[in-house]
């Protein structure tokens, strides 16, 4: 009995569900939102978890609301671009991607995958309402500007003026008192400085201190050539880094740490001090932010040829790149973007979520403290220094980040860590 | 009870001990991971480092909430289910006819097309990806649901072919001869006399096929794309994830909807196994 129910179940399922399944699969309550005629698709890394990305999908909604017109919008995280270039060999690819500068999307432009945009800037009016600065950082080598600059990043360090005081000292300005400070911290069981010595963000930071001796000239052609030990500015500041690591500066088994566990390390009160991005500092709770304060690096006591602590400045979030197949829909395409730009637009992504534009604007965030905060730094404050990203080769990076996880472990030599550098350019 | 464990020799009660110690460790190892995912996804981050075990402070669904909401959840799982279910009936479908004819064949040509399904062990699938891009694109059936559907089954078939194939050569040839004088078809010795006798072998291939197909995620990835329409929930997941500052509480909400799945379908299928496989062995 038991043998006829099971066996009627089982081929009723099979074939029932083979009849049911190319139905099922092709058509049915989720339609596919390619994009047709009439309507644009735009890929963007502005989504799920990431600030912003509730702000984004708002915008999208109130501008097919507003003008009718449909805007598909298709997801990914950190995976985009592989996504989009695969769509691009199958000539399937976004219209619109929305996607910061870095690494793979360094060589769309070149190759044909998206179009430069340097025409557009003026023909469609947003020239005087992005940053020159913005352009700048967006413009390739050969005069093209790669996609409309949107989003941008700063990069200060943040400090807990509630462990400080505990610890009975304040912010530290120089690599001195820097030292003091880890001290008095570790004194009363509290971690000093704590960054992703494994991944990206500890990779940021040792190039960041690296800058504290060396030109912003200079910093382009190490950071290009990676010949670390053909510029003495660039060998201190390797030094410098490994006096740091020595004296105790950054948290116990920082080498081991990411991005993400520098962060919840902060927000935790395991340590007092962390360099991170203005979109991270938006996520810092409130009830934390109240006892925090942004500055910069503390520059080098001797040595060094920075006035005031380093903050990395970058106009290098996302862009808005148009694609091949988005080049056929420009007058579907124009409108979008020019809403994008738009002041309600701008105040929006602002005031909603923290993040720092490209738009020219004097609204400041007033929900995201620390980010506004980090946006009224000036240059009496705070000596801007490079994100190198667009310097270094896309296939440096990898390498570079596993030499500078060896940099943060406590036996690597300053010679040490030169070489193993310099090896890493060897793969570009 | 009692009275028999304490005649137990010595060294059968030792062995007793420790096989049941090494039993609750083993069950620890499995349920310890479950229950951080379960309790840290109702915590903040704060929570989840300061006390990692510990029971949340209150039971509220937000990080739940938050999840669906951040990375599309509902239609992620409505995706997984179909492409998971359509691929698994599509290999069952394909999968049973041919080792019942692999099964049945005495011949070289059978051995010849066994080993040729053997070798598909042999194609790592990152070698595939590429080729398999290539055919999607050609077929027009990139960035849909329906490849990927045609797809898994067609990486599935080899382990599959070899489970069922053995299941199906210890079935005495005298049932199928019973059934072949009584004016049996093949098809009809298949669903009645191979089937029901092999359903331990079904329930081993789907429990293994639906762990591969529900946790796919490169071929998903690639083949159907970034549509929120279409992706799976192992596409959907990682936008839960941040450069900096995840909120780890949503992203172990997030990931318990495509861990529930999984425990349920281990849960039932095992006991059917179970139960048809004494139900086998009573026949047999």
């Amino acid at each position: 009995m038991t043998h006829d129910v099971s066996r009627r179940a089982v081929l009723k399922a099979v074939f029932g569900s083979a009849i049911a399944t190319p139905l099922l699969a092709s058509c049915g309550a989720l339609v596919p939102a390619s994009s047709g005629p009439g309507s644009i698709s735009v890929h963007t890394q502005l989504s799920g978890a990431v600030a912003g990305a509730q702000v984004f999908s708002d915008v999208v909604a109130a501008y097919r609301r507003r003008t009718g017109r449909i805007v598909a919008q298709l997801k990914n995280g950190s995976d985009l671009p592989i996504v989009f270039e695969t769509s691009t060999l199958a000539g399937k690819q976004a219209d619109v991607a929305i996607v910061n500068m870095m690494g793979r999307t360094l060589g769309w432009t070149d190759a044909g995958a998206t179009i430069p945009v340097t025409d557009l800037l003026d023909a469609w009016d947003l020239r005087d309402k992005i940053l020159p600065e913005a352009v700048a950082e967006w413009t390739d080598d050969e005069g093209r500007l790669r996609a409309f600059p949107f989003t941008r990043t700063n990069w200060p360090v943040s400090f807990n003026t509630g462990l400080l005081e505990e610890a009975g000292v304040e912010v530290p300005t120089t690599s001195d008192e820097l030292i003091a400070v880890a001290d008095a911290l570790r004194s009363k069981g509290i971690g000093p400085v704590t960054v992703g010595g494994s991944d990206w963000s500890g990779q940021k930071l040792f190039l960041q201190i690296l800058q504290g001796f060396v030109s912003q000239e200079e910093a382009r052609t190490v950071f290009s050539t990676g010949k670390l030990s053909e510029s003495a500015g660039a060998v201190a500041g390797v030094e410098h880094f490994v006096m740091l690591r020595d004296a105790g500066v950054f948290v116990d088994d920082v080498q081991g740490y990411t991005s993400d566990s520098e962060l919840t390390q902060f927000n935790t009160r395991k340590a007092a001090i962390v360099p991170a991005m203005s979109s991270a500092l938006a996520l810092v709770p409130n009830e934390r932010a109240k006892e925090v304060t942004v500055g910069g690096w503390p520059v080098p006591s001797s040595g060094g040829v920075l006035a005031h602590p380093s903050v990395i400045k970058s106009y290098n979030g996302h862009g808005i790149w148009i694609s091949e197949n988005g080049a056929d829909k420009l007058d579907l395409i124009k409108p979008f973007v020019q809403d994008l730009y738009s002041d309600e637009v701008t105040d929006a992504f602002v005031l909603g979520s923290g993040r720092d534009m490209n738009r020219v604007t004097d609204t400041v965030s007033q929900d995201f403290p620390l980010v506004a905060q980090a946006s009224r730094l000036t240059d009496d404050d705070v000596t801007p220094v490079m994100l190198p990203d667009l310097l270094i080769p896309d296939s440096v990076f990898e390498p570079m980040i596993k030499v500078t996880a060896m940099a943060y472990g406590s036996s690597a030599s300053a010679a040490r860590i030169v070489d193993a550098f310099e090896k890493s350019y060897d793969a570009a | 009870m009692a009275r028999r464990t304490t005649t137990l020799p010595m060294r059968d009660r030792i062995g007793s001990i420790t096989s049941g110690t090494l039993a609750w460790i083993y069950a620890a190892l499995l349920i310890v991971p479950f229950y951080y995912f379960i309790v840290s996804s109702f915590k903040d981050n704060e929570q989840i480092f300061e006390s990692p075990l510990s029971l949340p402070t209150t039971w509220d669904l937000s990080n739940f909430v938050t999840a669906i909401d951040q990375a599309d959840l509902w239609l992620a799982i409505a995706n997984s289910v179909l492409t998971t279910l359509a691929a698994l009936v599509l290999t069952l479908v394909l999968a049973l006819p041919a080792s019942f004819a692999l099964a049945r064949a005495r011949g070289r040509a059978g051995k010849v097309v066994e080993g040729v399904f053997a070798l598909g062990f042999l194609i790592p699938s990152f070698a595939a990806l590429f080729p398999t891009f290539l055919l999607a694109a050609a077929l027009g059936l990139f960035h849909t649901r329906t490849f990927v559907v045609f797809l898994l089954p067609a990486t599935a078939l080899p382990l599959s072919i070899v489970i069922l194939t053995s299941f199906m050569r210890t079935i005495p040839r005298e049932l199928e001869e019973a059934a072949s004088m009584d004016g049996a078809t093949s098809l009809q010795v298949l669903r009645q006399v191979y089937l029901p006798i092999c359903i331990p072998g079904i329930a081993t291939v789907l429990l293994l096929n639906f762990l591969s197909f529900w946790n796919a995620y490169l071929y998903p990835l690639i083949l159907i794309g970034p549509d929120t329409a279409q992706r799976t929930i192992q596409v959907a997941l990682p936008t839960l994830k941040v450069d900096a500052g995840t909120d780890y509480g949503v992203l172990m909400a997030g990931t318990l909807f495509t861990l529930l799945p999984v425990y349920l379908v281990y849960t039932v299928l095992q006991r059917q196994m179970q139960r048809a496989l004494l139900s086998g062995a009573v026949k047999g």
